[in-house]
């Protein structure tokens, strides 16, 4: 899900050796090389907005100005930090690469590194997301017809490791004391932000890396993100929530209510009869259609998408969506995401869901689901 | 000056420039140092990718992602027909249409900066218009009466902020920690975000991010806080330290007020931005320190506030900008100074007919936090 992106992100990104130890980067990129065996190096992009790809590989999150990582097939990664080479102490402490160089003159710099390392073939990673002339830049330096691997690293991503599950599962605890929280506030009467500040501040107590939200005035009808102090109490209140943790996201909807809900128990009906059925081998489009069949009038937040795989990214592919062929894959983590809305009422709910080669697991739901 | 009065000024600018349409474009990723044609052209800070195309003599439209987003953009922005749309150049593409039939000129701003899917992307809809920045941004050099007023409440939130930084900083907490009480502080102050730069250290060599360094007694803490309200920025520089300074650090710090007081004083209308940082520069190289005035220690001395337009831009040498009243713009004589490390002391001011006032209550001065 969309939330409000910040101009700078703050919050504990360091590189924890104990969670994520070098091991862990070095088998992804392994597993990249096998499935790209004619590239010589990788170029990877990330800035504060998409970086899932550069985390995946580097553990860096760039939070002020973009990066770019350069690994070869054989040799030392380096780190290229936007910023100047006064940043370098302080991006240091986020990485395990160890040679880390202000990021200039980019398309002269990885025209040198794709030279010195077999001259031909590098892939670019994340290069949608590079901005307009930076692409140029980048595209004029490199041989012609140089190819963008992301999917590829993306289907990579998909399955979880042992460890990255380990924090997903951190990243639900998270995102549950944070509805609780703004739950008890909502509860007490405080007012619209006031409550979702509360939450907020939960996360931030529990080390959360980061924390969007998004919240109701009408009932749950339209979602906003914050924007200025809303003082009055808003009772039901819908709200979303990604928190991150150590890197990985879990994100979640909930309808925080003084009384019951017709409505978001509905959507919940409707929420645990598709987790039921996210199972390995499923078509996402056949999820989605479950949804939409069952979840009737959709609300205008899910009636496109139903979901979407997360980790790294709030949102990774594939997504929950009418008409996808994409396989639910074990290994991977799925958000789903249910919404209602007609005179009666207005409602979303979610879920997060672990997919094992044998059923699946709720990492998290909306109370309304569970 | 207005939200409509600077619309019809960029009208009249289209005019000139013989353009049919003009196109803004902007991919949701909002930055302090990328200023945003969508914001100028309609107010409105988008949750995703968003672009406004403004017709010379005609209506102006918005189209905003993700589609369920278009309400809050209609009560945003009711002069102008908004579009919801889940591809942002497939609706623009349907929006440009009538301009390109009749054959006219098009006009872009915001594609340098955009990401690279979608900028590629509008470069094909809109293939042969020109690039229009300068009509854009030059408009909006000045703020407009309702962005000032967001400006001094956002500053208000700053120095809010500033003060529960020095209620709160301790010897053992992590800059990490710090950054995110205080970013959660002044939203509940009302600011919707805060480029937050925070780091502490014996002796800094720069202001960067918070990480995860655990403060100690005797650091110099660092902070630029910018809270933005509504979507307007304003930031503060401020230095503190944890327990007594020493006398050379208050000195030092001592030197860069009174630089930045000669740069607030050389900023009045009429003059060239260059004139403000040569008086800042012209303070520092008297104490004998000419060398840290140029790069790689430093490269400018303050620069515009968005998320509309940065301009006037940078407090640098090479800016000869005119400063006109209604330019709001921080001015920051930040040193690294070889004694001390790297020192923040700046203020946002606003130009007026009698100079620039700063919009802050207190001047930057050197706090020693108590231990």
């Amino acid at each position: 899900m969309l939330a409000m992106n910040p101009t700078l992100l703050v919050g504990p990104a360091d590189w924890n050796a104990a969670r994520m130890p070098k091991a862990e980067f070095v088998a992804r990129a392994g597993a990249l090389w096998r499935d790209i065996p004619s590239a010589t190096g990788v170029i990877v992009y990330g800035d504060r907005v998409n970086h899932a790809e550069l985390a995946y590989l580097t553990n860096f999150t760039p939070k002020l100005e973009a990066a770019l990582a350069l690994i070869p097939r054989d040799g030392t990664p380096q780190l290229l930090v936007g910023g100047g080479v006064n940043m370098l102490p302080a991006a240091r402490s986020l990485t395990f690469i160890e040679e880390l160089r202000p990021l200039r003159n980019v398309g002269k710099t990885v025209a040198e590194w794709a030279r010195a390392h077999g001259g031909g073939a590098p892939v670019l990673i994340g290069s949608a997301f590079m901005p307009y002339g930076f692409h140029q830049e980048i595209a004029a330096a490199l041989a012609s017809g140089v190819k963008d691997k992301t999917a590829e690293l993306r289907r990579l991503m998909g399955r979880k490791s042992a460890r990255e599950l380990a924090v997903l599962r951190e990243a639900c605890a998270a995102l549950d004391a944070t509805v609780a929280a703004m739950r008890a506030a909502q509860g007490s009467g405080a007012g619209a932000t006031a409550a979702v500040l509360a939450g907020e501040q939960a996360a931030n107590r529990r080390g959360a890396q980061d924390i969007r939200t998004l919240f109701s005035l009408d009932g749950g009808r339209t979602l906003r993100p914050f924007e200025a102090l809303v003082e009055r109490a808003v009772d039901p209140l819908q709200v979303y929530v990604a928190v991150r943790q150590l890197g990985y996201w879990a994100e979640g909807f909930a309808v925080l209510a003084t009384s019951p809900q017709p409505c978001a128990e509905r959507a919940g009906d409707v929420l645990r009869r598709a987790v039921a059925r996210t199972q390995a081998g499923e078509r996402c489009g056949e999820i989605a259609r479950g949804i939409a069949q069952a979840g009737h009038p959709p609300h205008p937040v899910t009636a496109r998408v139903a979901g979407n795989a997360i980790g790294l990214a709030i949102e990774e592919h594939p997504l929950i969506v009418a008409g996808c062929e994409a396989r639910i894959e074990p290994g991977g983590v799925y958000g789903l995401r249910v919404g209602l809305s007609d005179q009666r009422g207005h409602a979303i709910v979610s879920a997060m869901v672990a997919v094992h080669e044998q059923g699946n697991e709720v990492l998290w739901s909306s109370p309304e689901a569970a | 000056m207005t939200f409509d009065e600077r619309l019809a000024a960029i009208r009249a600018s289209m005019i000139g420039h013989k353009l049919e349409a003009l196109v803004a474009i902007h991919d949701g990723a909002h930055f302090i140092e990328t200023p945003n044609p969508v914001f100028v052209l309609s107010g409105f800070k988008s949750l995703g990718p968003a672009a406004v195309v403004l017709a010379r003599d005609g209506e102006a439209s918005l189209i905003v992602t993700p589609a369920w987003d278009v309400e809050r953009a209609a009560a945003c922005c009711p002069g102008l027909r908004v579009i919801a749309a889940d591809d942002v150049v497939d609706a623009l593409e349907s929006a440009c249409s009538s301009h390109r039939s009749r054959g006219g000129k098009l006009g872009i701003a915001g594609l340098a900066a955009t990401r690279w899917d979608i900028a590629g992307r509008v470069t094909e809809v809109v293939p042969q218009a020109s690039a229009a920045d300068d009509i854009v941004f030059d408009a909006a050099a000045a703020k407009t009466v309702e962005e000032i007023a967001h400006a001094r409440e956002a500053t208000r939130i700053a120095e809010l902020g500033y003060a529960r930084l020095v209620e709160i900083a301790r010897p053992g907490m992590s800059e990490d920690e710090l950054a995110l009480e205080l970013k959660w502080h002044t939203k509940t102050l009302g600011a919707e975000d805060n480029f937050l730069l925070l780091c502490a250290g014996p002796r800094n060599p720069a202001v960067a991010p918070s990480n995860g360094h655990v403060m100690q007694r005797g650091d110099v803490l660092v902070a630029e806080i910018t809270p933005s309200y509504r979507g307007q920025l304003a930031q503060i520089c401020r230095t503190a330290t944890l327990g007594p300074a020493n006398a050379e650090l208050k000195r030092k710090y001592e030197l860069l007020v009174r630089a930045m007081n000669a740069g607030i004083q050389a900023a009045r209308p009429g003059a060239p931005m260059a004139s403000v940082c040569r008086a800042i520069n012209t303070v520092l190289e008297a104490e004998g320190y000419g060398e840290y005035c140029h790069p790689p220690h430093i490269r400018r001395r303050g620069h515009g506030l968005g998320f509309g337009s940065i301009r006037p831009g940078d407090v640098s040498l090479d800016n000869n900008t005119v400063l006109t009243e209604g330019m709001v713009f921080m001015i920051h004589p930040n040193q690294h100074l070889p004694e001390t490390g790297y020192l923040l002391c700046g203020e946002p001011v606003l130009v007026t007919a009698r100079g620039a006032e700063p919009l802050t209550q207190q001047r930057s001065a050197l706090v020693e936090i108590g231990l």
